[in-house]
């Protein structure tokens, strides 16, 4: 992911300067503003007052790629969007995260079998780390979402794994 | 006025490349529920237009004062079956002003499937006519701006025609 | 390339002596032609449309756009399954007015079942569904366009009456935003008790805070001076265009579906005068500008609270879904029927030939044709009126690639 991830040997420093980081990463994870079809109806409800993503440090929808740190795929990707969500992924500053929202994006959902056009699910084109189920999901499901990827960070070290591992 | 209205008047104008009409109709009573000879038909009338003329067609409809069809609602094909030899294009026209509207059918074989465009007459006609296009495969003569619109430039195949093939792949990323 | 379509400035060599005494320098700036893309990730475009923009420094010069960022095959699909299995993509098309989807579907299939008698407690109840999402669908509409000129706080406000609606059609289907509530023959299920009473409530609570929006958005001066005069639609452009909705009564054309060539429950309230049809009439500037346009969608809201007051108040007991087999037979036959969706003319054209599967099921989505007019309304604005002019399209992508 980043720079310094898996850069240093473990000893007590960097237990601590792990908690740091990953404290303040997963506090301040800015989405892109990035809407493609049903889902993003749900997503905006989730910015609204009522479900309130600010709780989570993530309600700073970015206009640019280049100031965000998630992508939430909130839609359908289909041929001709897929050469644009890979794009705006690599325009994204690492440490990035990539939700995938809804059964779309996940895995073509209801258009699977008969949209000769859609992408049967993002994670051909970018990697994903967390997938919400729903036709549309939740708001709350989205929250969830949000909450699994925070676990994944706070989970991530900068230490140095053994090299049978690496 | 309703549909029979508006084709009297149509046939008094003379409107160029009237053919005939179509309406609803029960089933013919005394045959076998099964397979009747003639099933009947339900749902909307409407009149059979040479395609070759439906640009003068619509623009009598359009400028006649009793008919005043102002707006061209859509514009679309149909591939009735994969060997049928026609597909249909199919107009809806509006009246704000009476109030009424119509639908217009036109057979273009598949072979030659080629229609003149009704932009000069409906702007709006434009951007159904590339979907048709794009779709079925029917070339509109006259068209400004004959691209691709909902499907990429570089899109194989007509996928509302009935014997269309869905892709494998596109670009690599595999459609399975 | 030539030295004209450079960039260059320089100062003109006279300067005028304004009134004041101050002297004013007329600056000639040459600037080059730049083709800038808007979208398709772009906050502005409510999805995935992209605009290519030719401009000249800060005047558009040309607009071009391109859709198909959303393309979902969703006419193939409905050649592809049951009639039925058909309804929940239906509500994913317009994905913010799905019931009015849902009720243009099943209309267009009840059109080719003669025998079919809707039960009238269902048409009552489709009736609510349609108005409330109705509502909401202008809400997102007023919240977005808000956003895109500048001001957030009216996205917030539209967002709480929203997630009231939402909940209350919840309550009655157990989905937040695609329905398939309203069925072919009638609707899903009856309400459950005290629904129609919390609609009583919301429409109350509605009717207090729709003033709200009203002073803070419609009549703000600062929105009234970034919309006014911006974008201006003439009626003869928007007939040949062939909008519809309030695209069409922004630019002075009377006309509403509902009213004129009435369907379902529609007739008889237009006969008791339920409902008004609203109409711009230009009054902050140039007949058909964006103002007008967001106007008509604003003070409409009211007039669907009055339809879903007239549904409340005439509701009786009854069954909810007509007498319809599990696995449907259509007969042979087409069928086009329209209907007034928030965004327009919402058209299905069905065609069977009596079997399980529709041989075409073709949707002609109001977005799709209001959103072509952009082609010639943009060139000659300014850059950030573009934006302004975007937004009143009120355009769903969904509907738009279908």
């Amino acid at each position: 992911m980043g720079l310094i991830e898996h850069q240093f040997e473990e000893n007590l420093l960097t237990t601590k300067v792990d908690w740091l980081i990953n404290w303040a990463r997963l506090s301040s994870i800015w989405p892109m503003t990035f809407g493609l079809a049903c889902c993003a109806i749900e997503m905006m409800a989730v910015g609204a007052a009522h479900h309130d993503i600010d709780r989570f440090g993530a309600g700073a929808f970015r206009a640019s790629p280049r100031q965000a740190d998630l992508m939430i795929v909130a839609g359908t990707v289909n041929f001709k969007m897929g050469e644009r969500v890979k794009r705006l992924y690599d325009q994204m500053p690492s440490p990035k995260y990539v939700i995938a929202m809804g059964a779309c994006a996940t895995g073509g959902g209801p258009y699977h079998k008969f949209g000769y056009t859609v992408m049967k699910g993002v994670d051909r084109i970018v990697p994903v780390d967390v997938y919400i189920a729903g036709c549309p999901p939740r708001p709350e499901a989205l929250l969830e979402g949000l909450m699994k990827l925070q676990e994944k960070v706070r989970n991530s070290s900068v230490i140095r794994r053994p090299a049978r591992l690496a | 006025m309703d549909f029979q209205g508006i084709h009297d008047h149509l046939r008094a104008i003379g409107a160029p490349g009237l053919l005939g009409v179509d309406e609803p109709r029960a089933m013919v009573p005394g045959e076998k529920p099964g397979h009747p000879k003639d099933p009947g038909r339900a749902g909307d009338p409407y009149v059979l237009v040479d395609p070759n003329k439906i640009v003068e067609f619509i623009a009598i409809c359009r400028d006649d004062p009793r008919l005043a069809f102002e707006i061209l609602m859509d514009l679309t094909a149909v591939d009735p079956k994969a060997d049928d030899p026609n597909l249909w294009l199919v107009l809806q026209l509006l009246s704000i002003e009476r109030r009424h509207r119509l639908s217009i059918k036109a057979l273009i074989p598949k072979s030659n499937a080629r229609v003149p465009s009704c932009t000069a007459v409906h702007r709006t006609a434009q951007w159904h006519e590339r979907e048709c296009a794009e779709m079925y495969g029917i070339k509109f003569e006259g068209h400004p701006d004959p691209r691709n619109i909902l499907l990429p430039d570089d899109w194989v195949g007509f996928p509302m025609r009935k014997d269309y093939e869905f892709p494998k792949e596109y670009h690599g990323i595999s459609c399975e | 390339m030539s030295s004209e379509s450079r960039g260059s400035i320089h100062l003109d060599e006279a300067p005028r002596t304004l009134a004041s005494g101050e002297r004013e320098f007329m600056l000639d700036v040459h600037t080059q032609d730049l083709e800038v893309n808007m979208g398709p990730q772009h906050p502005a475009t409510h999805g995935v449309m992209r605009i290519l923009i030719r401009t000249d420094g800060e005047l558009v010069t040309g607009a071009q756009p391109h859709l198909g960022y959303l393309h979902r095959c969703a006419e193939k699909i409905g050649e592809n399954v049951e009639w039925l299995q058909y309804l929940p993509y239906t509500d994913r098309y317009d994905y913010l007015s799905a019931m009015n989807n849902n009720l243009g579907y099943s209309m267009a299939v009840e059109a080719l079942m003669p025998g079919l008698e809707i039960p009238r407690r269902a048409q009552m109840l489709r009736t609510i569904c349609v108005e409330l999402n109705r509502i909401g669908s202008h809400l997102v509409a007023m919240g977005t366009y808000g956003l895109d000129i500048g001001a957030f706080t009216p996205f917030f406000y539209a967002f709480r009456e929203r997630e009231w609606m939402m909940a209350l059609f919840e309550k009655i289907c157990g989905a937040r935003l695609t329905y398939s509530y309203i069925r072919i023959g009638g609707v899903f299920n009856d309400s459950p008790p005290g629904w129609l009473q919390e609609v009583e409530r919301f429409c109350d609570v509605f009717e207090e805070k729709w003033q709200e929006y009203y002073d803070l958005l419609v009549v703000n001066q600062i929105f009234v001076q970034r919309t006014a005069n911006v974008g201006v639609i003439s009626k003869a452009m928007a007939l040949d265009f062939g909008l519809t909705g309030p695209m069409l009564r922004g630019s002075g054309v009377d006309f509403d579906l509902r009213r004129d060539m009435p369907y379902m429950l529609y007739g008889e309230m237009t006969k008791q005068k339920v409902f008004d049809v609203i109409v711009a009439r230009g009054e902050m500037g140039t007949l058909g500008d964006c103002w007008d346009r967001l106007y008509v969608r604003v003070v409409e809201m009211m007039e669907s609270i009055k339809q879903v007051r007239w549904c409340l108040d005439n509701i009786k007991p009854g069954p909810v879904l007509g007498d319809i087999p599990k696995v449907l037979r259509i007969p042979i036959g087409e069928a086009y029927v329209g209907i007034e969706n928030p965004r327009g003319e919402l058209g299905h054209y069905v065609v069977s030939d009596g079997g399980k599967i529709a041989v075409r099921c073709r949707v002609r989505g109001p977005s799709f044709v209001n959103v072509a007019v952009l082609e010639e309304l943009l060139p000659g604005t300014l850059l950030a009126d573009a934006v302004a002019i975007v937004g009143s399209t009120d355009v769903v992508i969904g509907e738009t690639d279908r």
